[in-house]
């Protein structure tokens, strides 16, 4: 059995060898695919990334025009805390609220300068918890705030969330739309040039036939060959898309990305890198498998 | 060995390649299959090694019925035979060694049982000091040695050739000769297909001839002894 595998894996890297040219087609054609794939794998993950972030951030403000005493503010804070969808509830003075304010200007914070701290109102600030963070759990408790005449100046990302959710289903539409189509396209590519390789070997696989090579004994040396190719179309695509993640995107857009509020961006999890490698294979594997079913009829007519 | 029943074979034109066809081949015979182009030798050659499917009738290969033959026991069925081309259809991307033991590898025999049978099966045919080159490398006469020796390293039951002299000069046609007789005394049954007059008067054995399809003739050899080895001019004429 393990001559048997190892003869298959031999002849499958001579027909490389002896025909480079269009082995190094292939893999390129699995590469590039693979490669843009993992560029757009790598702009939604952290898209995703950095909206979640956006998402963690979101809270709804209610503005205290007129600050109670300390005891009724308590009962406000309790009262919201034991909403179901709420995690936090955070009451930010006026003092604090400015010192906040002051801190954030930097090195501008002499601007303020001989302001008093009652410029900016006293607030409470409630924080979503993770299983509600959603456009409807945000709607439910702002109505249930409103219905409560003692908060009604609230502040929230109206209509904002709901775009967010929309751009990230649009997002992960059209990159599995465009995955789709770069993996079937790959597909499709390798499926040909593999083809071609066989049109070059068509006296092979005759004599293969003529001297009673079973159809999987003729097929499997040309699926392994398919397999390693997208393979190591793979890895090229691992390597080339770690190169331009490298390259351009951390250095050359590493400082444009600071300003939308990104610190660093990622390249993609072992985990996906190791499907990228693999979805090669299956690639080159499937292509291989394509082109042989016409090719090997012959056999049996 | 052989037996074809009333085998009839018509291609899509709807020309018949063969009519009507019943022949029996015993075994460690030596037939020749004759006929102008056209008149059916290579189909039915084919047909023996299913190639092609009869149109109607049966066709028996070692006691076996093999017209209804499934793809998956064609490669079996071939596995007992030895099929030579004019064109020797070697692999010319692998050596003369790699040539021969092919078939070997795709019956899984041991790596040094290869090797030992495919040095004596090629010093049988004389190029045993050949074993790295390529068939490229090799003259007309040399290739079709190494498509003998392919064909003959599994000790087929039957050999089936078509021209396999079509292509060589007469003094390069003798060794052919030789080395199918040879594989004949030892037992293989062989059926060639040839149109050369002056090989058969040379060799004589059955002649079995073919014209449009239909078997014309089926003859015991005429002229055994007539001429001598070296008295073949390679020429075609009629007998």
């Amino acid at each position: 059995m393990v001559f048997r595998i190892v003869y298959f894996l031999k002849r499958a890297l001579r027909n490389m060898w002896q025909s480079p040219v269009l082995s190094l087609a292939s893999i390129g054609t699995v590469a590039v695919a693979l490669a843009l794939l993992a560029f757009f794998t790598i702009a939604v993950l952290n898209v995703q990334q950095l909206t979640a972030s956006w998402g963690e951030n979101l809270a709804i403000v209610v503005y205290l025009d007129d600050v109670p005493e300390e005891k009724i503010v308590k009962g406000w804070v309790k009262d919201i805390d034991s909403y179901p969808e709420v995690a936090e509830v955070t009451f930010i003075s006026r003092d604090a609220a400015f010192e906040r304010f002051r801190k954030r200007l930097g090195d501008d914070a002499d601007l303020v300068e001989g302001l008093g701290a009652d410029v900016l109102p006293a607030s409470l600030e409630i924080t979503l918890s993770d299983d509600w963070r959603s456009e409807s759990a945000l709607a439910t408790v702002v109505d249930r705030l409103r219905k409560d005449h003692r908060f009604d100046d609230l502040q929230y990302g109206q209509g904002w969330l709901e775009k967010l959710e929309a751009f990230l289903l649009l997002l992960r539409v059209s990159g599995s739309a465009l995955g789709g189509f770069l993996v079937f396209a790959a597909l499709v590519i390798v499926a040909n040039t593999i083809k071609l390789t066989l049109y070059a070997r068509q006296d092979e696989l005759e004599a293969m036939a003529m001297v009673g090579g079973t159809s999987l004994f003729i097929k499997l040396p040309y699926l392994v060959e398919g397999a390693l190719q997208g393979l190591l179309g793979g890895f090229a695509a691992l390597a080339l898309s770690f190169l331009v993640f490298q390259v351009i995107l951390q250095r050359t857009l590493g400082s444009l990305l600071l300003i939308t509020g990104i610190d660093t961006i990622h390249f993609l999890p072992p985990v996906w890198q190791g499907m990228l490698v693999l979805g090669g294979s299956l690639i080159g594997l499937l292509g291989s498998l394509f082109a042989l079913r016409k090719f090997v009829r012959f056999v049996a007519p | 060995m052989i037996q074809l029943f009333n085998v009839c074979k018509a291609y899509q034109r709807g020309q018949n390649a063969l009519n009507d066809v019943t022949l029996k081949v015993d075994k460690g015979e030596f037939v020749y299959l004759t006929g102008p182009s056209g008149a059916g030798k290579s189909t039915l050659l084919k047909l023996l090694y299913c190639a092609e499917r009869p149109t109607r009738g049966q066709i028996l290969v070692n006691g076996r019925n093999i017209t209804r033959y499934g793809p998956s026991r064609i490669p079996y069925l071939r596995r007992n035979l030895g099929i030579i081309f004019q064109d020797f259809k070697l692999l010319k991307r692998r050596t003369v060694f790699e040539n021969v033991a092919f078939p070997l590898e795709v019956l899984g025999r041991k790596r040094f049982e290869i090797s030992k049978k495919v040095y004596q099966t090629l010093k049988n045919v004389g190029l045993e000091h050949r074993l790295q080159h390529h068939p490229l490398q090799l003259s007309g006469g040399e290739q079709q040695r190494v498509a003998v020796a392919r064909a003959l390293v599994v000790d087929p039951l039957i050999l089936l050739a078509d021209e396999p002299t079509g292509n060589l000069d007469p003094e390069v046609t003798l060794d052919i000769m030789e080395l199918f007789k040879r594989a004949n005394a030892r037992g293989t049954t062989i059926v060639m297909a040839t149109h050369d007059r002056g090989l058969i008067r040379q060799f004589p054995r059955r002649i079995v001839s073919l014209d449009a399809g239909s078997l014309a003739t089926d003859d015991l050899p005429l002229f055994r002894g007539e001429a001598g080895m070296s008295g073949y001019s390679g020429m075609t004429g009629q007998p």
